[in-house]
């Protein structure tokens, strides 16, 4: 039962990881760049998965992206099966629930680069899109790295938005804290260790990759 | 005479700064001279495309088939800063750090180049050859930018805007000699005068040091507070300034 629940954990961060950067990273650069009270409200909504309770997240996807909505058929019609109870609804939930994860060091790597090296590219001819690729990037490798991190973790030791969502069924949407929170509940004490100090486990190893990071100005350093 | 490469008209108003100037780019190489805080790098700044003037004009080759309007707030043209042409080296070197030297002068440089007949093969080696050669930095391509030292990276900076230059496109400099030891810059710019010749590539530059001026043989546009109050030869413009530093000197 533990094996099903890592391999579903695993796969449900990863996914999560990669659909978050994708969508972070153009949502971050515009934060990061942008002025104005757009981009003011935009970072409220970003931020409001750290405040609110992921219960609530998990209700509103429920009702929200149930077959009674308009997106919610949408849905239905795209994935053939209701969100609910689903790993895809996972991955939404997740995606949601994770987004301030990403999008809060992606904004502050992005705003510590300096304006003089894209106004550099520029000079040499780069359009702003080549020098996103050429230079920004690469210079917010560091923020994109405990992005990823970070955004993985959380997903892995989420608890509010699975059960919400997914319910708890083995094998589908049944997650490691989930699994921990059934073994407690059947007073499977040596069971709820095991799984516990697994996610700890995660947690140190995730955590420590964020913290020995180091920026490529020392990495250069050795290279020569 | 011939149609200047770059005709230039600001008028701007934004706290302590009151700028207010007209000139055109006749000369080979024309130098802004001024004060630090005068606006010098503003003015190369709005050429460049990276600040907007409250109201300008500024010209490409005017008078000529070649003519383009970079920028004219009155008909609202403003073209963005990397379709311009025009190469600059700010003041802050701003090398990629994350490329090796090599790299970074070799970025966007063009694949084919008229001056070697399109041998795609060697041309862009003896381009870089030669650059990184006049610049002085042959010896520092596979370093790092942490590694260098301030003059070296003014060096590279400068390096790669030739690199990506093109014939006949106007080359900005915001003191880009600062750093260097007097008789390292005497050679550079003596070099540069002749690259930039062989590739009628104007050239403007912006100093408040009177060796620079000299050396490069410019014509001198003299600013004081926002405004150009004289213009000529160096020797005639800058008088002043000189004597004042001989004096100083044999004092």
């Amino acid at each position: 039962m533990e094996s099903q629940a890592i391999w579903l954990t695993l796969r449900l961060a990863a996914t999560t990881t990669i659909l978050l950067l994708a969508f972070a990273v153009p949502l971050s650069w515009w934060i990061a760049n942008g002025r104005g009270p757009a981009r003011a409200v935009v970072q409220a909504c970003v931020a409001l998965p750290l405040v609110l309770p992921p219960t609530v997240i998990g209700f509103y996807l429920l009702v929200g992206l149930g077959p009674l909505t308009a997106p919610g058929r949408l849905l239905l019609h795209i994935l053939g099966h209701p969100l609910a109870f689903s790993f895809s609804g996972l991955v939404v939930g997740s995606v949601l629930y994770s987004l301030p994860f990403a999008v809060l060091p992606l904004v502050a790597g992005f705003q510590a680069i300096g304006p003089e090296y894209v106004e550099a590219a520029s000079m040499l001819g780069a359009s702003p899109i080549r020098s996103f690729f050429d230079v920004t990037l690469p210079l917010a490798r560091p923020a994109l790295l405990s992005a990823s991190v970070l955004v993985f973790l959380h997903t892995v030791g989420e608890f509010g938005v699975v059960l919400m969502v997914g319910g708890n069924i083995p094998g589908t949407t049944q997650t490691l804290s989930i699994a921990l929170f059934d073994q407690v509940q059947d007073a499977n004490y040596a069971d709820a260790n095991r799984t516990a100090l697994i996610m700890i486990v995660f947690a140190i190893i995730g955590l420590a990759l964020v913290y020995s990071r180091r920026p490529w100005r020392d990495s250069g350093r050795q290279l020569a | 005479m011939p149609n200047p490469a770059l005709e230039v008209s600001l008028r701007h108003q934004a706290g302590p700064l009151d700028l207010d100037v007209q000139f055109t780019l006749d000369a080979p190489w024309t130098c802004l001279f001024a004060p630090s805080g005068a606006g010098k790098t503003t003015i190369l700044r709005m050429i460049a495309g990276l600040d907007h003037p409250q109201t300008g004009r500024v010209v490409r080759a005017p008078g000529s088939v070649l003519r383009v309007v970079l920028l004219d707030t009155d008909s609202r043209i403003f073209i963005p800063p990397h379709l311009r042409s025009v190469r600059m080296v700010a003041q802050r070197p701003a090398l990629f750090p994350h490329l090796s030297v090599v790299d970074n002068v070799d970025y966007r440089m063009p694949p084919s180049l008229p001056e070697y007949e399109n041998d795609d093969l060697l041309g862009p080696g003896l381009r870089l050859a030669e650059i990184t050669g006049l610049c002085r930095v042959s010896h520092l391509l596979a370093k790092m930018p942490s590694q260098l030292s301030g003059g070296e990276r003014q060096r590279v900076a400068l390096a790669r805007a030739l690199a990506s230059s093109f014939p006949a496109d106007p080359l900005l400099l915001d003191e880009p000699f600062t750093g260097l030891e007097a008789s390292l810059r005497d050679d550079i710019i003596h070099d540069l005068r002749i690259w930039t010749a062989e590739r009628s590539i104007p050239v403007l530059l912006v100093t408040h040091d009177l060796g620079e001026v000299f050396t490069a043989d410019a014509h001198v546009l003299k600013m004081e507070s926002g405004r150009i109050v004289a213009s000529g030869p160096a020797a005639e413009v800058l008088a002043p300034e000189r004597d004042r530093l001989i004096q100083r000197l044999t004092q």
